[in-house]
């Protein structure tokens, strides 16, 4: 792509979520989540691969009906409250709202779309469709969280961890499986979300910086599938070591960062006397970590014993970029200072 | 714009809307044959046992695939999936083997080709053999004649979901064959999204060498190209090996006669020293 309409579409991404941050106003809001959207289209489609092209249909058509549904239960809030003030939301479409914003986040059991979108698109594509459109949307859902049935918030991140976990089970191409990890971390961030929205912020945080670490990784290791993982050892053992650990991070383990979120979740919805909750969530991040710990053997556990006629690269220079490096070390260790994490948020 | 007065239309033409208007879509039907009125609910077998089988079959499905998942990846465990540098997806050993491809010639349109398939001796192979014949149907819209093919069907899940062959692992067709030294095309269809891309196929050649030998090929997936409707197209792209529908075997080659294809079986395999991602449009498009 020319670097210009490169540097335009980038831009409108930037300025769709900023505005959509900015805004009080349902419309100026809405309108940063539309821009957003057909932004992101182009860079779906820079390939000319018909999956690029269902991939970009598919979004479009998905993101669109959802933002239909937003504008729609906005102008009946605007109606029958007589303002249009993000965060005074006291009309009975709440729930239409939550569901309109969880489809353009791909929670289930609005998630069909995701997994398919994110194999048709390039790994570049498919780092800023599941950390950066997450945003906008995420902050509309914060500032309406008061106001939304508590009930409806938990059963979504039930089914999103459930059927994250469940469905990265059988999968064996990569984007897929980030695409319903990406759905099982939605899940974790929206059952806190009514009653500690900071929570939630940390696990947006937390799982930003370890989405964006293993999608940094995948792409400079160029593995589509998990077989082709496996022959990645020789070409940057130091990768190979750090990403299992990041993998387990994702998974959740201590003393990893990614530890830190579902710790303090759990403890939180005990706190608000939804112990089972918390049990059901714990248990199906168990799905998850099985699919995390998949890569991590392929990638860093196994050697290939294929023997094969090409002769092993060992010499090669894989210059790691810095922001992955930097990623790599948040990822892993970040645990020791949740204190300073939370209080930032 | 299409006139729809002084067409004689289908009661049940299905009509798709353009921006040109409101044109019909309708199936092939042979100039010749009148066009059939059954209505749909006649065509349905009610049979309470095959119904009751049905049910049986589709819900043992549905429970394999549920619970096939925490094997590993569709059903398979991972070491098996990490392993595998060849898979042999077809095989010819028995009568349901055969069950799973469909032959058609030209005859559906009017032609004089013939086409049977039939296991061979000692029920070890396939023989795909028949007869060729060029001569144009006289219907006063065929212009040419004169093909054969064989194709696979496609993989159905529980409750008929189309499921695709996922070939993500591989990247060469190994096929065992012993031909007559007859020109054959190989053709892959992919799952499309788009109605218009419903005749995107991608093809290679398959020369066979005749003779009581048996011949490996070994057709790398980067050499396939795009065609559509039998038309190269001019935007190629690599073939993607994730939802593979459908494998097939044309015979087109022009020239009238018997013809003789036995095959062993059809698999692919990793060819790790094989790393071209794609044969054609090597050069950057719009730079």
């Amino acid at each position: 792509m020319s670097p210009y309409i490169l540097f335009v579409m980038l831009t409108s991404l930037g300025l769709g979520t900023t505005l959509t941050f900015t805004s009080s106003h349902w419309l100026l809001a809405w309108m940063g989540l539309e821009i957003n959207t057909l932004a992101i289209i182009p860079l779906m489609t820079n390939k000319h691969h018909p999956r690029a092209v269902e991939a970009a249909t598919k979004y479009f058509l998905t993101q669109a009906a959802a933002a239909a549904i937003l504008l729609f239960a906005s102008i009946y809030n605007a109606w029958y409250s007589g303002q249009w003030f993000i965060q005074d939301m006291s009309s009975p479409v709440s729930t239409l709202m939550t569901l309109a914003i969880a489809i353009k986040l791909g929670i289930a059991p609005m998630h069909f779309w995701l997994p398919e979108v994110m194999q048709g698109i390039s790994i570049n594509t498919g780092l800023i469709l599941v950390t950066w459109q997450k945003l906008a949307p995420l902050a509309l859902l914060m500032q309406i969280s008061h106001n939304i049935k508590p009930e409806l918030l938990i059963i979504l991140g039930l089914m999103s961890t459930i059927i994250g976990g469940w469905g990265g089970l059988n999968q064996t191409q990569i984007r897929k499986i980030m695409a319903y990890s990406s759905i099982a971390h939605l899940g974790w961030i929206i059952s806190i979300l009514h009653f500690m929205p900071a929570l939630a912020m940390v696990n947006l945080f937390i799982y930003l910086i370890m989405t964006i670490t293993m999608f940094m990784t995948f792409n400079l290791l160029n593995s589509p599938t998990i077989n082709t993982l496996a022959v990645n050892w020789s070409k940057s053992p130091i990768l190979a070591a750090t990403s299992a650990l990041a993998l387990l991070s994702l998974g959740g383990l201590p003393p990893l960062s990614g530890f830190m979120p579902k710790w303090l979740i759990i403890q939180e919805l005990t706190n608000q006397e939804l112990a089972p909750t918390a049990t059901l969530l714990a248990l199906s991040a168990l799905l998850s970590l099985f699919f995390y710990l998949r890569l991590s053997y392929s990638l860093s556990l196994t050697i290939m014993p294929n023997t094969h006629p090409q002769t092993l690269n060992w010499n090669m220079k894989i210059t790691t970029p810095l922001p992955l490096s930097l990623m790599m070390m948040m990822t892993l260790t970040m645990l020791p200072i949740t204190p300073t994490i939370i209080s930032l948020f | 714009m299409f006139c729809v007065k002084n067409a004689r239309l289908h009661p049940r033409t299905i009509w798709h809307f353009t921006s040109y208007g409101v044109l019909p879509i309708r199936c092939y039907r042979r100039p010749g044959v009148p066009p059939d009125n059954t209505p749909p609910w006649k065509k349905i077998d009610f049979n309470f046992s095959k119904g009751v089988q049905g049910i049986k079959k589709h819900f043992g499905l549905l429970k394999k695939e549920m619970f096939e998942r925490f094997e590993g990846p569709q059903g398979r465990p991972m070491r098996e999936i990490m392993l595998e540098q060849t898979r042999v997806v077809w095989e010819f050993r028995n009568q349901e083997s055969l069950e799973q491809w469909v032959v058609s010639s030209d005859e559906e349109m009017g032609g004089k080709s013939k086409i049977y398939l039939r296991l061979s001796r000692n029920n070890q192979t396939a023989l795909l053999y028949g007869n060729m014949c060029t001569e144009v149907p006289k219907d006063g819209e065929t212009r040419y004649s004169g093909y054969c093919t064989l194709r696979s069907k496609q993989l159905l899940g529980a409750f008929n979901v189309k499921t695709h062959h996922d070939w993500s692992n591989f990247n060469t067709l190994y096929l065992r064959i012993r031909g007559d030294g007859r020109p054959w095309m190989m053709n892959i269809a992919t799952e499309t999204y788009f109605q218009h891309q419903k005749n995107d196929m991608y093809n290679y050649f398959l020369y066979t060498r005749g003779g009581p030998y048996w011949q490996d090929v070994k057709i790398p997936f980067s050499k396939f190209f795009l065609t559509s409707r039998g038309r190269i197209q001019d935007d190629q792209h690599p073939l993607w090996l994730d939802k593979i529908n459908t494998l097939g075997f044309t015979l087109g080659d022009k020239a009238d006669g018997p013809f003789h294809l036995e095959i062993d079986c059809i698999g692919v395999c990793n060819d790790r020293a094989h790393t071209e991602e794609f044969a054609y449009e090597k050069y950057k498009k719009n730079p």
